[in-house]
């Protein structure tokens, strides 16, 4: 019987040696280890054995069914491991076919542009002011310190509707709508973005419809030096920190002192390039300390509070912050232009 | 206004070179647009005589000329030219020498002799060809017999004074005058003024008053009129200098009477104006209105009919001239004129611009007038160009001036303290440095120890104020030397409007569902309201006309923002761009009345329009075009994001839409966004030939019911129960019924509802459709029980029976 065990462990072992595949490794488990398994018979045998050999052959008999047991065990990881590698190895797939999506929009350019100065302006504390487009000839010019036939009505032609009726020129007169609403002196941070209409002939660089942000800032002791620190600022975190900022005196009727506001040229840093037409500056803003007649017209005290104003051309600043040639382009709506920008 | 270097240096001298001078000038507020070198690009360029001229032995057009340049060799240069003669002076370009047109000068061997240079055309000088005789524009340009050589032609040639062209702002007309500019330069560099010494020598013993009267008849338009006269004219040309500082200024010489007046407009900036004594009648001119409809007969030899409004000068019979703007024919300076008036007056700037502009006409002189002239000027310039004539020789000037000056005006004083200019600047500005920049701009300052009160020049309009001194020292002083600070007063927060905030998170979703947004034109052109198959009564038609719109595309403005969607649609189409998920929030303008008296309605609309593929193209993307359900489906996630909660869908009828195809959403009676199929003939209308799903909304009726102050709710504790309910119904019951059904019948424990399938087809009747429902019933403060559930699901199906004839599908 002994001999008998010894021969079963050795063609268990050989036979779950050889087993290829899980399936085999079955066979030979239930052949073996099963209930009508060779092992099971000789335990069954046993009461045939005479007692004192029971314990030994039956110790024999569990350390033979625990080798081929272990055996199994062993050769079951292996050709499992085998058969996970051999899946793995047929479920490739060409990863670089591209991936399911659903398109995402679009913002349009200027409300990006519009964004981003409302942000850095809503950061220094500027509230967001509105007004109609289509104004009073008194809130768009008069004012604004601009009496009709003034010649510097010239620097804007307008769409008119009635003599006093016009398509706004600027987003200017939300200036005075907004003093005029405020308690009087009480201080103002104001930016008014919009569209504003000039009867500009279309172009590249002209349009009767574009978008400007006009910022008034009135407080007690509101200074021209403000102005300048608060612009460097603004135009710092819209385009970069290194920017340079140069105020060029200038004329506006609602602003004294005025200035044109340059800054350095954000497609050669200053060096001179087509874009800057080779002085390395490019003219972006209009400012002023607000003129005191505009501030008594809204009916603030010039001798008791002062202010700073400015304006900006949205068209003007994506041009230059996407490198767009053309400003038809923006009102073109062509998906082609307008997919490009996230 | 342009002037030349030359020009500013007989009144100031100065070293910086043009280029300095300009930019100095740019950043105090006097801004150079451009700098013109007529001499640009011309180097080594000198004057020589041709001494001697030989043929060439091996050409039959070419000539050897030996030139005397002024050295100790002559030049051998070899030219083509035929003109050329001995004892010429030319232009001779040595060997080095850089032509305009780019071209440089080396030695060079033609036909085997060395030429050393080339002689120069007109053209290649860069002359202007225009302003020569015929035979000096072509071939070799030949100088006066009398021009030294070896000098450099730039100096013969007139090329060697830069000029200044300036883009001056609307408020510095004193600037519109070399006095203005020399104040300018002045200040800026410091150095001493020379300005000419203006005497006259009144040599013909006619008194003016005898011989002539001046009166002003609206002193609202005309504020002095001052005139004097002179005999014995001898109208010719003018001295070399005077036509070359004219031409710096870009005015072409006329006759010494005519480029006196312009030569002393440019000077002092009073525009002046010379009649022909003998052809105003009565020997009389006023400063009248124009008689509405009187005759005009101007130097342009044209008759133009003047307004009620305009102020003409008139002698005793008919009016001699549109005051400030042109002279009159009649009265016109002539070859034969011997005795000539000439008028320096001041009007009213308003009024000039706005009969410059009401006739088309604008010059030199109204430009000056519109900006506001200087009003103590005006007899100045009349002894400066008496004296300019009689230095010529070219008149006798009568005794006296006449001048008519109502009222004068009061000088201007301005009183102010050094702090409430540094305080107005941010700068900390001496008070000796403040007195030197006013000084040096000849604005007398006198310092009152406590505070300092300036008077304002009469040439100085623009100068009332503190603020305005302010400026004048700031720009002098230099912008760039004040510092950049911070506002340091009240901290405010920086907020937008709930409006402002809505419009944004309206984009975001729309761009989070794959829109792009559109900006358009507020613009419109009638014809596209047929297009739009817009009712004829509608509201929307009542549209604003602009008065002068820039062409005959977009005479109106915009009440409708699905014109502008529908633009933008075909303009891609046309584009081949056919995948296209488009949307616009953009301001509509509905009057009040027509024709408008006030201000419209702004009303701001959201629109938009999905065509083409579902999907971006790709191997594994849906394929298929979108339809109804796509344009519903993203103004339903829009509705949700807003937390616009328990509206209702229903059929309704929009004339830009499919009727059957459209749906109104609803709040009660409200419509709060439609959305549907572009009616067939609106697409015919525009060439469209997809199919195109539009939706148009209010902003202020969807911000109206959109919800605020979100609550969330804590998640169930108890399972839920699912049950799918498949019907067959009529294929007209409308899903949302049916829905309303449900959970109307359903009881308390419906928690959700799904519509996951729709099928009509052959496993059905032909009039019939399925649908299937998910249904989940769960409660908040328990399990439900299988008894409840089913007496739900029960009270539902019979409910569903009853109304619709609904029978469950097995």
């Amino acid at each position: 019987m002994e001999q008998e065990l010894i021969q079963i462990k050795e063609k268990a072992l050989a036979a779950i040696k050889a087993a290829d595949d899980l399936t085999v490794l079955n066979e030979q488990r239930v052949r073996y280890l099963g209930k009508k398994g060779s092992l099971t018979a000789i335990l069954r045998g046993m009461g045939k054995l005479a007692p004192e050999e029971r314990p030994r052959i039956g110790q024999l008999v569990n350390k033979v069914r625990a080798d081929i047991e272990s055996l199994i065990e062993e050769k079951q990881t292996a050709l499992k491991a085998r058969e996970l590698s051999d899946r793995l190895a047929t479920e490739k797939i060409d990863v670089t076919l591209p991936g399911r999506k659903r398109e995402l929009g679009h913002f349009h350019p200027l409300t990006l542009t519009l964004n981003k100065l409302k942000d850095i302006f809503r950061s220094m504390g500027y509230s967001i002011a509105e007004g109609p487009q289509i104004e009073t000839d008194y809130f768009n010019f008069e004012a604004l310190n601009l009496p009709k036939d003034h010649p510097a009505r010239d620097m804007q032609d307008s769409f008119y509707i009635t003599d006093e009726i016009l398509m706004r020129t600027q987003t200017s007169p939300v200036q005075a709508r907004t003093m005029q609403s405020h308690e009087p002196n009480s201080p103002i941070k104001i930016i008014a973005p919009g569209r504003v209409y000039r009867r500009d002939d279309y172009d590249a660089t002209h349009s009767p419809m574009f978008t400007q942000v006009e910022g008034l800032c009135i407080d007690e002791n509101i200074k021209f030096s403000d102005l300048k620190g608060t612009l460097t600022m603004a135009m710092q975190q819209l385009f970069n920190d290194d920017l340079k900022l140069r105020f060029r005196p200038s004329f506006f009727p609602f602003t004294e002192p005025s200035a044109e506001v340059d800054i350095s040229c954000v497609m050669c840093h200053g060096k001179g390039c087509r874009v800057c037409k080779g002085t390395g500056w490019l003219e972006i803003l209009g400012a002023g300390m607000v003129h005191p007649r505009v501030l008594e017209m809204s009916g603030y005290d010039p001798k008791k509070v002062s202010g700073f104003a400015f304006g900006l051309g949205v068209e003007r600043v994506a041009m230059l912050a996407y490198g767009i040639e053309d400003l038809r382009l923006f009102f073109d709506n062509d998906l082609r232009f307008l997919k490009q920008f996230c | 206004m342009q002037v030349s270097i030359k020009w500013l240096k007989d009144y100031i001298n100065f070293t910086q070179t043009p280029e300095k001078l300009a930019d100095m000038l740019t950043m105090a507020g006097i801004p150079v647009e451009s700098i013109i070198d007529p001499g640009e690009g011309l180097q080594k360029v000198i004057t020589g005589r041709i001494e001697k001229i030989v043929p060439h032995e091996n050409s039959d057009h070419l000539q050897i000329c030996t030139l005397n340049v002024g050295m100790a060799e002559n030049l051998i240069i070899v030219t083509g030219a035929k003109n050329v003669a001995e004892g010429q002076i030319v232009p001779v370009a040595m060997v080095g020498a850089h032509l305009p047109n780019g071209m440089k000068i080396s030695k060079g061997k033609l036909r085997g002799v060395m030429s050393w240079g080339m002689l120069c055309s007109a053209q290649e000088l860069k002359l202007d060809l225009e302003m020569l005789p015929e035979k000096q524009k072509i071939g070799i340009y030949i100088l006066p017999d009398d021009t030294p050589v070896g000098i450099n032609v730039k100096d013969v040639l007139g090329l060697n004074d830069v000029v200044l062209e300036f883009e001056l702002t609307a408020n510095r007309s004193d600037c519109f005058s070399v006095y203005g500019l020399v104040r300018e330069v002045a200040a800026l560099t410091g150095n001493p003024i020379k300005w000419p010494l203006i005497t006259v020598q009144e040599d013909d013993p006619t008194a003016i008053k005898d011989v002539l009267s001046i009166d002003i008849k609206a002193a609202d338009l005309c504020q002095r009129f001052s005139a004097r006269m002179f005999k014995n004219v001898k109208v010719g040309p003018s001295p070399e200098w005077m036509r070359q500082r004219l031409d710096g200024a870009g005015i072409r010489s006329i006759n010494n009477v005519v480029d006196v007046t312009n030569f002393v407009m440019i000077e002092l900036g009073q525009p002046l104006h010379a009649y022909d004594y003998n052809m105003v009648e009565g020997h009389k001119l006023t400063a009248r209105r124009a008689i509405r409809g009187e005759l005009l007969h101007t130097l342009d030899d044209t008759t133009r009919k003047a307004g009620d409004n305009m102020l003409v000068i008139a002698d005793e019979e008919k009016a001699a001239g549109l005051a400030g703007i042109m002279g009159g024919m009649e009265t016109e300076i002539t070859a034969g004129t011997t005795d000539v008036i000439l008028e320096a007056a001041r009007f009213y700037g308003p009024n000039i611009r706005r009969t410059a502009r009401a006739c088309g006409l604008s010059s030199e002189a109204s430009g000056r007038f519109e900006r506001g002239t200087d009003i103590e000027n005006t007899t100045r310039a009349l002894d400066r160009a008496a004296q300019l004539l009689q230095s010529m020789g070219a008149c006798t000037v009568c005794k006296g001036i006449l001048d008519v000056y109502p009222t004068k005006k009061n000088p201007v004083t301005v009183n102010f303290t050094v702090e409430a200019i540094n305080r107005h600047l941010g700068t900390n500005i001496g008070k000796q440095t403040m007195l030197e920049i006013l000084q040096k701009l000849e604005i007398n300052a006198v310092d009152r120890e406590k505070y300092i009160t300036v008077d304002v020049p009469s040439w100085r309009n623009d100068i009332n104020c503190m603020q305005d001194i302010s400026e004048e020292i700031a720009r002098i002083y230099g912008f760039d030397k004040i510092d950049a600070t911070l506002p340091s007063g009240t901290a405010l927060q920086g907020k937008q409007s709930e409006r402002q905030d809505f419009v944004d998170k309206i984009k975001q979703i729309m761009v989070s569902q794959g829109l792009c947004e559109t900006v358009s034109f507020s613009f419109t052109h009638p014809s596209v309201f047929d297009k739009l198959n817009m009712p004829a009564d509608h509201h929307a038609r009542q549209a604003i006309p602009i008065m002068n719109p820039l062409t005959d595309e977009y005479p109106l403005v915009r009440t409708c923002l699905l014109s502008s969607v529908m633009e933008n649609l075909t303009r891609n189409f046309s584009r081949k761009n056919n995948d296209i998920k488009i949307f616009e929030i953009g301001t509509v303008f509905q009057p009040k009345t027509l024709p408008v008296t006030e201000q419209p309605l702004e009303k701001l609309k959201i629109a938009g329009a999905v065509s083409g593929r579902r999907d971006v193209i790709g191997w594994n993307q849906d394929a298929e075009p979108v339809d109804f359900y796509d344009a519903k489906g993203i103004i339903e996630i829009l509705l949700d994001r807003l937390s616009i909660k328990h509206y209702t869908v229903e059929n309704g009828e929009h004339f830009v839409m499919h009727p059957g195809k459209t749906a109104f959403f609803k709040k009660g009676r409200d419509t709060i966004f439609i959305v549907g199929e572009l009616h067939p003939s609106v697409a015919a209308a525009f060439d469209i030939t997809k199919p195109v799903y539009i939706f148009t909304a209010d902003v202020a009726a969807l911000m109206k019911y959109a919800g605020r102050g979100l609550k969330s709710k804590t998640l169930p504790k108890y399972p839920a129960v699912t049950r799918d309910l498949s019907i067959i119904v009529d294929r007209d019951t409308a899903a949302a019924a049916v829905e309303k059904t449900i959970n109307k019948a359903a009881g308390q424990y419906l928690s959700r509802l799904d519509l996951f399938d729709v099928y009509e087809g052959k496993q059905v009747d032909k009039d019939k459709k399925s649908m299937t429902f998910a249904l989940i019933f769960q409660a908040n403060e328990k399990t439900l029980t299988d008894q409840e559930v089913d007496a739900g699901f029960a009270e539902i199906v019979t409910a569903l029976q009853k109304n619709y004839n609904a029978a469950l599908r097995s």
